[in-house]
């Protein structure tokens, strides 16, 4: 039965994530900032607070002094709204990433976890697009030209790759037979060998890859970050907006990028799993292990921004459909073969072959594309400015 | 909860099976290949239909509900296939030379014209409310394509349109009827609804509102009054193939889908729907018949024409008795031959450029080619519902069920129409033969080829055996409901 | 009972999260200067003065591709339940082919679209 502890514990485990988030995002900020930085031989913010820690939250708190103009072409009550249906599905879609492992008070179960949904993966993509009601919604109610082009590219952007992500989830979905994100952090525990962990990092390698790459282009991040390219568009979909309005978005676009990063933690990287070594600390341990994972590929996707150039429309377009789609469909098909393979064959063995197979193909089908499509576009240069 | 997959009788699908995966290939080498020469994609889907209608011989004696009862493999399911396969066919030999000669020839015509046909064989044989709707769907959307397959005409775009958003439109009014018959007796099924139909504690206001709207939406389908205002628009604009192939396939499969639902769900109620679609019929045969007679365009005259048509069919069920369905049956088959004969000799009308559209061209056309004006008229003949041609026959049928259920001034109304009706008929096959041909018109000739050759023999020669020898016909239409619906 | 307990706390996460908005906004609209000027609330078109409606058509690629997503955006919504129960059916043989089938259909309109230079951005 459910009594005012329950209750009182509920409170607490969602307080617990909502501050977990708003201050992840602080020093997601910041760290990307740093790290960006150093890898283009600069220093970053160094100012505020120790190593400039506290960035994020000085123009956080500038943003909130900020005068918000309100352009009077705007569909105002959209416009308002936008900001928040930007937000709210971002927070949302974390609750159902598991953290770490549940423990006893008393007789008391505390699951770190927020909600443990039978749908949770479904529950997660829906989120994910719900994102695009904000960023269209944006576009179109600021009444300008430059929002409702990048609007429209985000929307087309978004829907491309959301198929491509989706479908390489459902390769996971296979491999693991659930939709629970508890179930497929379950289904990753244990090793090969005694040493090497159940992760599905290794047996779905190629849908470790499209999710990525479907991640980076559902977050807007670069490469991939043509809905705010500033040579283009100055400043996307969210041009019009100023003060706490911008600031909205801005955290909107982080914690996308960081429950996204959480996602693909729990689906290929094992959760919070990893092997017990100082027993101690107790559940905390693996609550540092689902932060460190966490850490890495948030990492991964700063790396990205800070190495690869931002990719042309059409050939974003291009990758979305010609390669991502049917490599995915390709894949899931695999897996499903693999799935319905006899108990007596050693499927994994064969999927990692298998996937390292298709890894490699898709590399060098991608590589072929892009050589062709570079050599046309030497052709065609001057109409490079693809609206 | 444990999932248990479906048993999947195969071969009760295999006609809509070939019909489909012909589709897909005439697409994928139309797509791979798009300068593939047309007469193989018109060769393959050919042989496709003969294929779907193998299967269909096959399923002759096969009397079963499959697919979890959605699907009835019943004797007027088979007819109505068989219907629909031969409109295909024919279809596919009027169109060919046709669309070559309007430069449209896109190589999507075949399979959009396949997956057409396997909803409507769906609609003809479904036996759950929502296999009706995704076949109608199926085979609505493959045609608002076709109608507006003349990209370039603005006629063909208007129709297309037209016909699109009323189709829409239509299939909101069918899918709130579904809902809410679903709503009154939990099933979509067609047997469970006529099983909870008769229980006392079904909701019966529900029950009547969901009637109707399904009844509105069937309506639609077969462009019967007040709901036929797309259907000229939509047969004029259409490519002349492409009409034909509605007004005959999709009339035929609208129409037993129709008696299907009315007959077999709401059978009980049929002391309540009988007089509404009393008037409708009445209405339909009345306002095509007359309109038809104001019409200048000859596409626009036969779509009036096949308004009125829908009414006297309309009579068969609400005869609502075997016989009624047996010559509705009939007149389906006979009505699709020869209203596809007619609209053959339309294309035939001209070889060149536009076609003999407008009444007054046809003027002394039969004193310069009296075959291509014999078959014409015959067609016309046939229409009008004038002995010997197979149109006497089919209405005689009707008439004659409607006579059996009691319904004699309905039988009056039509005759009544049908009078009406002959006028416009007559008066084109005056202009035809007693007009002197104009001394150099600057028309081009008429334009023949094998494939238009063979379908107006065809059609011409199923209309004069199904009028002067009807009964191996007939016997076939009363065997396939001679055992009822089945389910 | 355990179904609403998880979506009451999610609830409850959107609740704190509207009260986050709604706080933020509230907080700023009593901190915030207010200089109000037309100039300042003209629609941003690199300082030149904005001309017509900032509405304008977009191009009929958008729709091509929308129209594609949904198609396949609800065949992964199909896959997923089949994605579940796959292991579990195994032994009925023929649920791989099926959905190969499925999916070998929605591929062929993929092919269709990109022979038919649908995916071309450029053309």
């Amino acid at each position: 039965m459910i009594d005012g502890i329950d209750v009182l514990i509920m409170v607490i485990k969602v307080l617990v994530v909502f501050g977990f988030l708003l201050v992840s995002v602080l020093l997601t900020i910041w760290a990307e900032r740093r790290i960006v930085a150093l890898m283009q031989q600069r220093i970053g913010p160094n100012r505020v607070g120790p190593f400039g820690v506290l960035q994020g939250l000085a123009d956080g708190i500038k943003l909130f002094f900020k005068e918000d103009v309100t352009p009077t072409n705007v569909d105002r009550s959209v416009y308002f709204l936008a900001p928040v249906a930007a937000l709210l599905p971002a927070f949302l879609a974390f609750a159902v990433v598991p953290v770490g492992r549940g423990f006893h008070i008393g007789h008391r179960v505390i699951t770190l976890h927020l909600v443990d949904l039978n749908v949770g993966i479904l529950f997660f993509l829906a989120m994910g697009s719900l994102m695009v009601y904000g960023i269209v919604l944006a576009g179109w109610s600021s009444g300008s030209t430059y929002p409702l082009l990048g609007a429209v590219r985000s929307t087309a952007q978004m829907i491309s790759y959301e198929i491509g992500m989706g479908l390489s989830v459902v390769s996971v979905v296979l491999w693991s037979g659930t939709l629970s994100t508890s179930g497929i952090v379950d289904a990753q525990s244990g090793t090969w060998f005694g040493f090497v962990p159940r992760w599905f990092i290794i047996p779905q390698l190629p849908a470790l890859v499209m999710f990525l790459l479907g991640g980076l282009a559902e977050t807007n991040r670069a490469p991939f970050d043509l809905p705010e390219a500033e040579t283009e568009l100055v400043g996307g979909y969210h041009t019009e907006y100023t003060g706490i309005k911008f600031a909205m978005f801005f955290l909107a676009e982080y914690l996308h990028v960081i429950t996204t990063s959480a996602l693909v933690v729990t689906l290929f990287l094992g959760g919070w799993r990893g092997p017990n070594i100082l027993p101690f600390l107790g559940p905390l341990l693996f609550v540092g292990y689902f932060l460190a994972k966490l850490g890495l590929v948030i990492f991964l996707f700063m790396w990205a921004r800070a190495t690869i150039p931002r990719i042309r429309y059409d050939r974003l377009m291009h990758l979305g459909w010609k390669v991502l789609i049917p490599a995915s469909l390709v894949w899931t098909m695999i897996t499903a073969a693999m799935v319905v393979l006899p108990q007596e064959v050693n499927r994994t063995t064969l999927i990692v072959v298998v996937g390292i197979v298709f890894e490699v193909a898709l590399i060098v089908w991608l590589a072929r594309l892009t050589t062709t499509a570079l050599r046309r576009g030497r052709l065609r240069r001057g109409d490079s400015h693809v609206v | 909860m444990p999932f248990v997959a479906p048993h999947i009788a195969w071969h009760g699908i295999a006609p809509e099976l070939a019909l489909v995966g012909g589709a897909l290939v005439a697409l994928l080498i139309d797509a791979v290949k798009p300068a593939v020469d047309r007469r193989f994609l018109a060769g393959l889907s050919l042989a496709t239909i003969g294929l779907a209608a193998w299967f269909t011989f096959d399923l002759r004696d096969t009397r079963a509900v499959i697919m979890q009862g959605t699907l009835a493999v019943d004797g007027v399911a088979l007819f109505g296939r068989l219907i629909l396969l031969i409109t295909a066919a024919m279809t596919i030999l009027i169109s060919y030379h046709y669309l070559s000669r309007r430069r449209i020839h896109r190589g999507e015509y075949y399979p959009l014209l396949l997956l057409a046909t396997s909803g409507m064989t769906l609609l003809a044989a479904s036996n759950d409310l929502l296999l009706s709707f995704l076949a109608i769907e199926t085979l609505s959307l493959a045609l608002y394509v076709m109608v507006g397959f003349a990209r370039r005409d603005e006629k063909s775009q208007e129709g297309a349109l037209k016909y699109f958003l009323l189709g829409a439109f239509s299939s909101a009014f069918l899918l709130y009827g579904i809902a809410l018959t679903y709503g009154a007796t939990g099933s979509t099924q067609l047997s469970v609804i006529s099983k909870q139909a008769a229980v006392a504690s079904v909701d019966e206001r529900l029950m009547f509102v969901a009637v109707a709207m399904i009844a509105v939406g069937f309506a639609f389908k077969v462009a019967a009054v007040p709901f036929h205002m797309w259907s000229p628009d939509a047969y004029q604009g259409a490519p002349t193939s492409v009409t034909g192939f509605m007004a005959a396939g999709t009339k035929a499969a609208a129409f037993i889908g129709f008696f299907r639902v009315f007959l077999v769900a709401f059978g009980a109620l049929q002391w309540d729907w009988r007089p509404v679609l009393w008037i409708v019929a009445v209405a339909t045969m009345a306002v095509g018949s007359l309109l038809a007679i104001a019409q200048t365009d000859v596409k626009r005259m036969l779509a009036y024409s096949s308004i009125a048509h829908a009414g006297y069919v309309l009579i068969g069920l609400v005869a609502a008795n075997r016989d009624g369905v047996s010559a509705a049956l009939f007149y389906l088959l006979i009505y699709a031959v020869m209203v596809l004969g007619a609209f053959a000799a339309v294309i035939v009308s001209a070889p060149g450029g536009s076609e003999r559209l407008s009444l007054a061209e046809w003027g002394g056309i039969g004193r310069r080619y009296p075959v291509f004006g014999g078959a014409m008229t015959l067609f016309l003949l046939a229409l009008a519902g004038l002995p010997p041609t197979s149109g006497f026959t089919g209405k005689f049928l009707l008439f004659a069920a409607a006579i059996k259920a009691h319904e004699n001034a309905l039988v009056v109304a039509a005759t009544i129409t049908s009078v009406v009706a002959a006028f416009f008929y007559v008066r084109l096959i005056v202009l035809i033969w007693l007009q002197d041909p104009p001394p150099d018109d600057g028309h081009p000739g008429i334009g023949p080829t094998p494939a238009l050759i063979t379908s107006l023999g065809i059609a011409a020669a199923a209309t004069i055996v199904f009028g002067v020898w009807p009964q191996s016909l007939i016997d076939l239409a009363r065997n396939a409901i001679s055992h009822g619906f089945v389910g | 009972m355990s179904y609403y307990w998880q979506y009451g706390t999610l609830g409850a996460l959107t609740a704190v999260g509207g009260a986050f908005v709604v706080i933020a906004f509230l907080g700023n609209r009593l901190m915030r200067p207010r200089k109000p000027r037309v100039e300042k609330a003209t629609t941003y078109e690199c300082g030149m003065d904005p001309v017509g409606e900032g509405w304008s058509n977009t191009h009929i690629r958008y729709y091509l591709f929308a129209f594609l997503f949904v198609i396949f955006d609800v065949e992964s919504v199909f896959l997923f339940p089949w994605a579940v129960q796959l292991e579990k059916l195994r032994p009925q043989g023929t649920v791989l082919v099926e959905m190969i089938v499925f999916i070998g259909i929605l591929a062929i309109g993929l092919l269709y679209a990109w022979k038919k230079k649908v995916l071309e951005w450029v053309k």
